[in-house]
């Protein structure tokens, strides 16, 4: 059996791996999960992300306990369908969703899949980033996705819910995204529920202020009295190759300007690099890209850390080829074989 | 983890808890219990006063919300006011009684941090005696500066106590230092050698501490039985598993009319001359320790009332009608094989079963040569204590008193009283505080006269299990007298050679006896008395 080290890459590790395993039918084991953290072992949020991929990969499993280091997955093949995933402690949905829709991409039949907990926190990339960046690319792989948030669920109270529906391709194509092209647009949106107002108009300024988007450019959307408290600012940068999101959140004890300075800040790194693919996307790009038949893209350089755990990873389980070659100081160019 | 499911009871916050718009800005105790990235609460039991109930439907829609893994179920319990210690004490017994507990299924935390301080209380003491088979967790909110703190962090921090004292390693060490401790006390600090004696006491100790059970001390007059029974109760008491006092009796000592009414009462009037009521020495040891000694001589009467009094603990005092509760431990004290006095029918069988679950040979003086100088040290310092004036032996004098003490044919009949008796009278002689070899000779001569001069009461003692009464009663004094003294060799020899040269050690000296053993063999044959010994495994068959 396949035996992973969980004590480098953390729950990454081991998502990537739920998600190959169902792909591929090989089992797994893994273990030292977690090591040398200071609370080791499986938490709540991996937990869930073992269950639902024994749900979608019909699998048998042991070791699947809070505190657990060791998990072994022997997955029987792929159950497409209706799923609904309810994620604790407003974790993030679409780790979940990761860990489950590589397999559903080329499943026999359409996956609907509901997801309820966190759509948007500041530990993973937000429904906004799935729905406008993540899937299109997916669909031009072959496969159809369509997202639809009904519901927002914010850090600490959850409760947000989505759905993304799936009709499956019969194998994924390549992909190309190596040319930004030209920007189309540069728009920013503030969320916000159960807060003051007067931070939202805050950031607005400070948007404004940081970038030459022009102050028609932000708009302010006061969510329903059902949500529970929170605050993101969402911009999005739509060029010729796709709409990239970036996201920063409002906390108590952050002011206002900071919160738009730390969005604004990747959204004018992003345009400057003038690559198409930002530090999130070449991460969650990898893996569907190794399942189906491969692929380029250019991206910020450095990579992120994730990203080259997620190559060993791939190299190791599908002896995919992946390179990753800097071409100017801050870009860097991706190939996946 | 075990696989069993998590289950938290707890009472509702109603201020910690409360809703309002603001409440996902602050620390809320009982959601935030629920929202631990290590700890997946199966389900929440939430204890709520009436008017919180839709507080309480609050929190379990906000809980639903964090953890989907959570069945929280709303309990009303209206019970008055949370700071009245009676009152909620009350409710939660109740409680602990009724709530169906799977603890092979399910693992219980009592969520503490919510409550008044009382119910914290309640709570505590309800699951310290394990009337709630539960452990204690207690939450607390997050540091102040949230921002550096990972999402599973700003749900603050739980502790989870469990109320089992022999769990913790530093806690169980210290219990061990304490039990050293109580062998040291259960020997009144002498530094006994006698390794089958210290094993004794150690089993005793651990009994003592642990168990409620009668418990059954047996061993020669002198070997200690009281001594020992007062500080098992003193033990007893100082960890707490008695709070009454100790109560002492002889039961040779309150044969006949007055026994009844001496150990269960009486109420005034029930007899002639009882002028007022009188609760008994079984009532006075009440959640205490009543020790009796030489319970054989028990009347049966008497045994069938303490039968009945330590089965249901309560009894039925002389001439009352109702019946009056004793919560007692029992330790008994006997001389004799309680299992003889049975067959003989002077001692009830089941009273014998109820009383020697833990039963102890406490061996006497005799068969412990290594503790006689332990028990020598032990006696003198309590003289000097009592009296003020040290004295001590010098060096040729104890030699030669140890010498004496520790021979094979010092039988120390009386046991320690005998060398309480022996030191008591050599401190007392001493001039200047020091005892003489001069002074030791004339104790030695004092206590071998003593010996000879046994009581014919303990030739009885000693032929009755052989021979049984009616035979014993049949022989002259003159046999009595021999045919006891040679048993006695005999079982302290442990064969008919050895009990043959001490026997007739005058006549080996002077060569005049040739087959010592066969003369005893047929002494004995000729009192019947060979057999019986054979039979108990004193003399090889």
């Amino acid at each position: 059996m396949r035996v992973i080290d969980g004590s480098v890459g953390g729950g990454q590790i081991l998502r990537s791996s739920l998600a190959l395993s169902i792909v591929t039918g090989e089992p797994f084991r893994i273990n030292a999960i977690r090591a040398g953290r200071k609370r080791p072992g499986l938490m709540r949020q991996h937990l869930t992300a073992v269950r639902a991929a024994a749900a979608v990969g019909v699998a048998q499993v042991t070791g699947d306990e809070l505190g657990s280091t060791s998990v072994t997955f022997r997955p029987a093949g792929v159950c497409a369908g209706q799923h609904e995933f309810h994620i604790a402690t407003a974790g993030s949905a679409g780790l979940v969703l990761q860990t489950v829709l590589p397999a559903l991409l080329t499943a026999e039949k359409p996956s609907h899949i509901v997801l309820r907990g966190g759509t948007h926190n500041q530990w993973a990339p937000p429904f906004d980033f799935l729905e406008r960046t993540f899937l299109p690319l997916i669909e031009r792989m072959g496969p159809t996705c369509s997202a639809r948030l009904t519901r927002h669920g914010f850090y600490p109270a959850g409760g947000g819910r989505f759905t993304v529906d799936v009709t499956p391709a019969p194998r994924l194509k390549r992909l190309e995204v190596l040319e930004r092209g030209n920007v189309l647009s540069t728009t920013g949106r503030v969320l916000v529920s159960r807060i003051p107002p007067g931070a939202a108009t805050r950031e607005v300024a400070a948007l404004a202020e940081l970038t030459d988007w022009g102050p028609d450019a932000f708009r302010i959307e006061e969510l329903p009295q059902r949500q529970g408290p929170g605050n993101v600012i969402l911009l999005e940068v739509e060029s010729d190759a796709l709409t990239a999101v970036f996201a920063a959140f409002g906390q108590r004890g952050v002011r206002a300007e900071r919160v738009a300075e730390l969005a604004a800040r990747q959204a004018l790194a992003y345009i400057a690099a003038g690559v198409p693919v930002g530090r999130h996307l070449a991460d969650q790009l990898l893996l569907p890209m190794a399942i189906g038949a491969g692929g380029s893209f250019r991206t910020l350089h450095p990579v992120d850390d994730h990203v080259t755990t997620n190559a060993t990873l791939l190299r190791e389980w599908l002896g995919v080829a992946i390179e990753i070659e800097p071409d100017t100081e801050t870009t860097a160019r991706v190939t996946v074989k | 983890m075990s696989g069993k499911r998590t289950v938290v009871l707890g009472f509702l916050g109603s201020n910690l808890d409360a809703g309002g718009r603001k409440r996902w800005d602050r620390w809320r105790p009982t959601v935030d219990l629920c929202r631990h990235d290590d700890l997946i609460v199966d389900r929440l039991e939430i204890l709520h006063d009436r008017a919180w109930t839709s507080l309480a439907s609050i929190v379990r829609n906000d809980v639903r919300q964090v953890s989907p893994e959570t069945e929280t179920v709303l309990r009303v319990t209206d019970m008055g006011d949370p700071w009245d210690f009676e009152a909620v004490y009350a409710h939660l017994h109740d409680f602990a009684a009724e709530y169906p507990w799977r603890p092979e299924e399910e693992d219980y935390l009592i969520h503490i941090t919510t409550g008044t301080h009382v119910a914290q209380i309640c709570w505590f003491l309800l699951a310290e005696s394990r009337r709630i088979p539960a452990k204690l967790v207690q939450t607390a909110p997050p540091a102040r500066n949230q921002r550096d703190l990972d999402p599973a962090e700003r749900a603050g921090t739980y502790t989870i106590i469990d109320l089992d004292l022999s769990r913790y390693d530093r806690i169980a060490t210290r219990f061990a230092r304490e039990q050293i401790a109580g062998l040291s006390f259960l020997k009144s600090g002498i530094a006994t050698r006698n390794v089958a004696f210290n094993a004794l006491i150690e089993r005793i100790e651990r009994v003592a501490i642990v168990s409620p059970a009668p418990i059954l001390l047996q061993g020669p007059t002198g070997s200690g039985k009281s001594r020992l029974a007062r500080r098992i109760y003193e033990l007893k008491r100082a960890r707490s598993k008695v709070v009454g006092g100790f109560v002492e009796v002889n039961c040779a000592t309150i044969r006949g009319d007055g026994a009844m009414s001496a150990l269960f009462g009486h109420v005034k009037g029930s007899f002639t001359g009882a002028l007022r009521d009188r609760p008994g020495l079984l009532r006075a040891a009440d959640h205490g320790v009543l020790f009796l000694d030489e319970v054989a001589e028990l009347g049966v009467e008497e045994q069938a009332l303490l039968l009945r009094a330590l089965e249901e603990k309560t009894f039925l005092s002389v001439g009352a009608d109702t019946e009056v509760g004793s919560d007692f431990q029992l330790i008994a004290g006997t001389n004799t094989d309680l299992a003889e006095a049975v067959a003989e029918g002077r001692f009830r069988e089941d009273l014998l079963a109820r009383i020697n679950l833990w039963t102890f040979h406490l061996p006497g003086l005799a068969a412990r040569p290594e503790d006689v100088e332990p028990n020598v040290d032990y006696e003198l310092a309590r003289f000097a204590e009592s009296t003020g004036c040290t004295v001590r032996f010098n060096k040729e004098a104890r030699d030669a008193f140890l010498r004496f003490a520790t021979a094979p044919d010092a039988t120390w009949p009386g046991n320690f009283r005998d060398l309480n008796a022996a030191l008591t009278r050599l401190a007392t002689l001493a001039e200047s505080g020091r005892i003489t070899v001069d002074l030791v000779a004339e104790e030695v001569l004092r206590l071998r006269a003593t010996w000879q001069r046994r009581r014919p009461d303990d030739d009885v003692a000693t032929l009755v299990p052989l021979l049984g009464r009616d035979s014993v009663d049949a022989l002259d004094r003159f046999d009595r007298v021999q045919l006891a003294d040679v048993v006695r060799v005999v079982r302290r020899s442990g064969s008919l050679s050895a009990a043959g040269r001490e026997l007739f050690a005058r006549s080996r000296a002077r060569k005049q006896s040739v087959n010592d053993a066969d003369r005893v063999r047929k002494y004995l044959i000729r009192h019947g008395a060979l057999e019986p010994l054979r039979s108990q495994g004193v003399v090889s068959s």
